[in-house]
């Protein structure tokens, strides 16, 4: 019987660095048998292994359509995040996975998109926007609404002119105060979406970042036209196992880790929970 | 002495001299007893007082650290409220101790399951050598309207007799004892969590960054938190029994946390919770502390 | 099929069995209480009325457990697999409370289903389990509001009646890896012991207590009823480590190795983020998480309640607290 906890050994191909404190970690399986049948979704996470300091969940921020390897974005705020963050290119680490359900791609084929991200929310949606990009003709409109608190924090710098350049697309970039130099919008996630009022129609709007922004997001998108089931989101709680028994992750009878991260709108918003 | 307690209380509430009101009510299984915080006079009936309260209500007052706190206390409970003054986790116009005289409290691992006789109880190790069941450093001070019958306070010498023989073992001896009782710690923390003075907002066990002891509960990490746990109530523990009490699986701790308080009064004459005026032993320092121990 | 047997015959045949099998018992530890211990010596078996500390749920979901080691050699990182129970031996378990084998069969449907745990499997597998009737319910108990009773043979290979006074044994063999390692004992004629079982089973007093859990428990999660429940709680992890059901663990690394370790959501940072936001910072919103847990979400996942009402957590609470009556008096909304 296969050892359910035990993880795969990648080694890190490439670090860049994103922001001062974030950085994308670019891996590869040592097996390349493994690396083949590692098969995932966009908007589904690995448990990421840093030997003898500890175990954390990250996003798959690339798209499956584009096997470079599998790529986290990680954020330096704790213990073991730090530990990641002191790795170097060559290092082995420990990759479980793919877990969670994804983003529900047969649903939302032939839709119009409205991606809004705040900070490094914007790295479960950059597997999904590039796996749109790659299968282009299966997507409607694709809107990308991308927010930090300064131009400093903003992710995925280098794509963005690949996606304004990709058909039929949209990008907006935001940042919450006036700075110098900055020629895009100015404001909080939540206000620029109210100005730019996207249409609804035939669309599904995908919505990550921190708590309290998608707290103000969603009544504006309701407010828009959208309704809870054409609203995603992917959520985060603190994950242990990944895969539903350290009982951990819940929200109410739902598990982040199984039954999401992705949820709709109509699935949280009958719940009452503690966030 | 419940109906005074009970008048006294309802005064409070009514003057808003306090908040709220730290005292016993009825468990469900309509015999023991069970903490209960009362914030209107229309639930200060709810009170019980007798045998069964035998839990120190002095734990709660981290519970309520902005509201002036009513507490019903027997006199190892007051123990431990001076303690939290000494260590200015509390202000003395922030709580009002009602004191209540007691001759013993239940030991409840001593009863069998099932059945649970009133008049046959056996009563707590620690209140066999309490020197005194009338408190002295309260604000109210309820006394028993009867004299006492059947007591538990035995007094029994100084209460070290079991420490003394722990202390005739052989170090290796006293290894294995305490490696038994040790071996069948689960890492409940309920030691921890019903004590008074552990009120560390982030606890040395509980930090994971770094991490100062094995989370699992072997034997390493569980001779770790105990013993770690034990020198960090040194000089302050006042023997309420709780932990010892709560543990799950019956680890003899008043052993290990008295034979320290021994040591303590032996080795710098000090004893916790006697005076609220006195401050906290390993906070001062003075030329003049013994040191004749120090080879 | 039945055994009739003295208690001097079943633990003779329990010491030899033990040259094969692991056996695995309640034993009473004087002052301290009854805990199920590794037998080597068959007359230390415990079958009275007092119940174990720990519930048998600690012998296929360890308290901690390591999962993997990594090691490194000439540059290379290899990852080695926990030791695999199943080259341990097969093992016996004797005393198990009709209550405790339900907490198994509800274990299962965490650790056996989808992603198939391992470590807990190979345990439930490789382990025989022999019952105890309970002869003497506690007042603590109310197994018989959660679908068992103090002779339920659920979950179990055989089930033993001891009186505690009598030296006299029924033992009911219930599957046939039961039935092979009881041959050596002689059977008892079925009909005249069906009687006496059934006799015995009257005899035994049902738990006083039914409780009546509510099924709408859900419209209760915003009162303030919570709050109030909540505050004796002293947040340790008495109820959670005891509970047959509760199997929350943390996942840590030391020494080399990734170790399962039991945790519980009653603890402060249970949910701790390294953010630093908590969802559930205070005693209201854990206390409230794991009276859901037990009675509503487990059972709209899973379709049973997380509880086997076995009394554990009451009896051993520092504080009495009585979750069965929190849950049944819980308001009906808001």
């Amino acid at each position: 019987m296969e050892n359910i906890y035990l993880p795969k050994i990648a080694k890190i191909a490439d670090i860049r660095q994103e922001t001062p404190d974030v950085k994308t970690f670019v891996l590869r399986f040592e097996d390349e048998a493994a690396g083949r049948s590692f098969d995932y979704k966009p908007g589904q996470f690995v448990e990421f292994s840093v030997f003898n300091e500890g175990e954390a969940p990250f996003c798959i921020s690339n798209s499956p359509t584009r096997k470079s390897g599998i790529e986290c974005t990680v954020k330096n705020t704790g213990k073991v995040t730090r530990a990641v963050h002191e790795l170097d290119i060559g290092d082995a680490v420990g990759i479980r996975g793919p877990y969670g359900n994804g983003f529900p791609l047969e649903e939302l084929k032939h839709k119009s998109l409205l991606f809004v991200a705040g900070g490094i929310g914007l790295a479960p949606l950059r597997s999904m926007i590039n796996y749109c990009l790659d299968n282009r003709n299966d997507f409607g409109k694709i809107t990308i609404v991308n927010g930090a608190r300064t131009s400093k924090d903003l992710v995925y710098k280098e794509e963005y002119k690949i996606w304004e350049k990709a058909k039929d697309t949209k990008l907006y970039l935001t940042v919450d105060c006036e700075e110098n130099n900055w020629t895009c919008m100015v404001g909080v996630v939540p206000k620029v979406l109210e100005q730019l009022k996207p249409t609804c129609e035939g669309a599904v709007a995908i919505v990550c970042g921190p708590p309290v922004m998608i707290k103000y997001t969603i009544p504006v998108l309701l407010k828009i036209g959208f309704c809870p089931e054409a609203i995603i989101t992917t959520l985060e709680m603190k994950m242990k196992c990944g895969l539903g028994k350290c009982g951990r992750c819940n929200i109410q009878h739902l598990y982040i880790c199984k039954d999401g991260p992705v949820f709709t709108y109509s699935q949280l918003e009958g719940l009452q929970y503690e966030l | 002495m419940l109906k005074e307690l009970k008048a006294i209380s309802k005064e409070l509430l009514k003057t808003k001299r306090v908040d709220v009101i730290l005292a016993y009510k009825r468990a469900s299984d309509g015999v023991s007893a069970m903490p209960c915080f009362i914030f209107e006079e229309k639930d200060i009936d709810k009170m019980i007082l007798d045998s069964y309260c035998v839990y120190n209500l002095s734990n709660y007052i981290k519970d309520f650290p902005d509201k002036k706190i009513g507490i019903v206390a027997k006199a190892c409970d007051i123990k431990s409220i001076i303690v939290l003054l000494q260590e200015n986790q509390l202000k003395r116009a922030d709580v009002v101790i009602m004191g209540i005289e007691c001759h013993g409290v239940i030991d409840e691992k001593r009863l069998c399951p099932g059945e649970r006789p009133v008049q046959d109880i056996g009563f707590n190790e620690k209140c066999r050598s309490c020197k005194s069941p009338l408190p002295a450093f309260c604000d109210y001070l309820l006394k028993e309207e009867e004299e006492r019958g059947k007591t538990g306070r035995a007094s029994e010498g100084d209460g070290y007799a079991s420490i003394r023989k722990l202390e005739a073992k052989s170090p290796a001896e006293r290894l294995k004892f305490w490696e038994e009782e040790f071996s069948r710690c689960i890492r409940c923390y309920a030691c921890r969590q019903v004590c008074p003075l552990c009120y560390c907002p982030k606890c040395v066990a509980d930090q994971t960054d770094l991490a100062w002891f094995s989370r699992a509960s072997n034997l390493k990490g569980n001779m770790s938190w105990n013993v770690v746990r034990a020198i960090h109530m040194a000089g302050r523990c006042v023997a309420c029994g709780e932990c010892e009490r709560a543990c799950p699986v019956g680890i003899p701790l008043m052993e290990l946390n008295k034979k320290i308080e021994k040591d303590v009064k032996e080795l710098f004459g000090y004893e916790a919770g006697a005076d609220a005026e006195q401050k906290p032993l390993f906070t001062c320092f003075d030329k003049k502390d013994p040191e004749d121990f120090v080879k | 099929m039945f055994k009739a047997v003295g208690k001097k015959a079943f633990m003779k045949l329990m010491d030899s069995l033990s040259k094969g099998y692991e056996i695995a018992a309640p034993r009473k530890f004087s002052n301290k209480g009854v805990f199920y211990s590794a037998i080597t010596d068959a007359g230390d078996i415990y079958l009275g009325a007092e119940f174990t500390v720990e519930p048998v749920k600690k012998l296929f979901l360890m308290p901690s457990e390591w999962l993997f080691e990594n090691r490194f050699n000439d540059g290379k990182i290899s990852l080695q697999g926990g030791v695999p129970p199943q080259e341990a031996r097969k093992r016996i378990i004797i005393g198990v409370r009709p209550c405790e084998a339900r907490g198994l069969e509800l274990l299962d449907k965490v650790f056996c289903s989808d992603f198939k745990d391992s470590s807990y499997s190979k345990n439930r597998e490789r382990s025989i389990i022999v019952g105890l009737a309970c002869s003497k319910p506690d007042k603590t108990c109310f197994c018989t509001s959660l679908g068992s009773s103090p002779a339920e043979t659920r979950g179990m290979d055989a089930i033993i009646f001891a009186g505690e006074e009598s030296d006299e044994m029924m033992l009911e063999i219930i599957t046939d890896k039961a039935r092979e390692i009881f041959a050596p004992l002689e059977d008892a004629a079925c009909e005249e012991h069906r009687k006496k079982l059934e006799s015995e089973k009257k005899k035994i007093k049902d738990p006083v207590r039914k409780i009546n859990i509510p099924d709408a428990l859900s419209a209760s999660f915003e009162s303030g009823y919570w709050k109030e429940v909540s505050s004796p709680c002293v947040s340790c992890g008495v109820c959670t480590y005891l509970c047959p059901t509760c199997h929350c663990f943390d996942l840590v690394d030391e020494e080399r190795k990734r170790l399962r370790c039991y945790d519980g959501c009653c603890f402060k940072d249970f949910t701790q983020q390294a953010s630093g936001e908590n969802p559930r910072p205070t005693k209201r919103e854990r206390y409230r998480q794991r009276v859901f847990h037990k009675f509503d979400y487990f059972r709209k996942n899973f379709g049973e309640h997380l509880c086997v009402g076995c009394g554990r957590c009451i009896r051993h609470c520092p504080m009495k607290i009585d979750i069965s009556e929190i849950a049944a008096n819980a308001p009906k909304n808001k």
